[in-house]
């Protein structure tokens, strides 16, 4: 079984007059389990164009009601270059150059098609992102030629 | 200029290689490199409603902005209750648009624009009494 370990640190000395310091671990789990690892995962590396809204991660019955995690960074250095991140059009927030995310999304089917993928548009300029998704499991497409 | 900063790592042993990712950002307002200079502080609550949960009031559920009218935040939301038995879980909205479960001893770390309609809500999965803790930091 794997074992996938997500960390936070936030840490501040001063934006409130004491010292905030936040740390939590946790493991990446199956949902409905007490501690059936998730196995699986993608890592990718792209480079988003500005101008269109594109499916970063697509919705699809093998990833449907479950525990699935996602992390994204925006590579880009420039600080005014930003990508939004949504679901069904609706915006959760902007990733600027060198912000990230990380994230428990469940892919819902329950409605109109495509309606929980996540989404990703760049602003100002080209984006090169990373994301890592760990997931409960793939649709696997038959090969046309089979 | 408040100087906040958060650290991700994660790693696994889900390949034949050990996966070890970690990255480092300053919080900074939009578009710069000036550091965010508000927060909610880190706020807890305890509720065994089913119902949804507004945290954060962008006209979704009042139709106007409520006093918690925040654009440009970034969040951390941790589900403080134990894992349990693996079903109960926390759903974590955008409006009426889910984001995902946080299960017990999951948290998230995400950007939230605001903006109308985007209230930040949670619906518990059940009655058990569920323990959250939150923090913005916002313009």
């Amino acid at each position: 079984m794997a074992t996938t370990t997500a960390t936070l640190s936030l840490t501040s000395n001063d934006i409130l007059s004491n010292s905030l310091s936040l740390t939590k671990s946790m493991t990446l789990y199956k949902g409905g389990t007490t501690s059936t690892a998730l196995e699986q995962m993608h890592y990718h590396r792209a480079i988003i164009p500005t101008g269109t809204n594109f499916d970063l991660i697509a919705e699809s019955a093998a990833l449907a009601d479950n525990s699935n995690y996602v992390y994204i960074v925006n590579k880009n250095t420039d600080v005014t270059d930003y990508v939004t991140i949504s679901i069904n059009s609706e915006i959760i927030g902007k990733l600027y150059g060198e912000d990230f995310l990380f994230m428990p999304w469940n892919c819902d089917l329950s409605a109109a098609a495509n309606d929980s993928s996540i989404e990703i548009q760049a602003y100002t300029h080209d984006c090169t992102i990373e994301y890592a998704l760990f997931h409960v499991g793939e649709t696997l497409v038959t090969a046309a030629d089979s | 200029m408040a100087t906040t900063t958060a650290l991700i790592s994660l790693s696994s042993d889900i390949g034949d290689s050990m996966l070890s990712l970690s990255n480092r950002t300053v919080l900074t307002t939009a578009g710069t490199d000036t550091g965010v200079t508000k927060t909610t502080g880190l706020s807890r609550i305890e509720t065994s409603a089913t119902d949804n949960v507004i945290l954060f009031d962008s006209g979704e559920s009042t139709s106007t902005a409520g006093t918690n009218a925040i654009t440009s935040g970034k969040l951390y939301i941790q589900n403080l209750n134990d894992r349990g038995d693996g079903t109960k879980y926390v759903t974590l909205l955008l409006g009426t648009v889910e984001i995902g479960r946080l299960y017990g001893g999951d948290f998230a770390f995400i950007p939230w624009s605001g903006g109308a309609g985007n209230d930040l809500e949670i619906t518990p999965s059940s009655t058990t009494d569920t323990t959250l803790e939150y923090v913005m930091f916002y313009e």
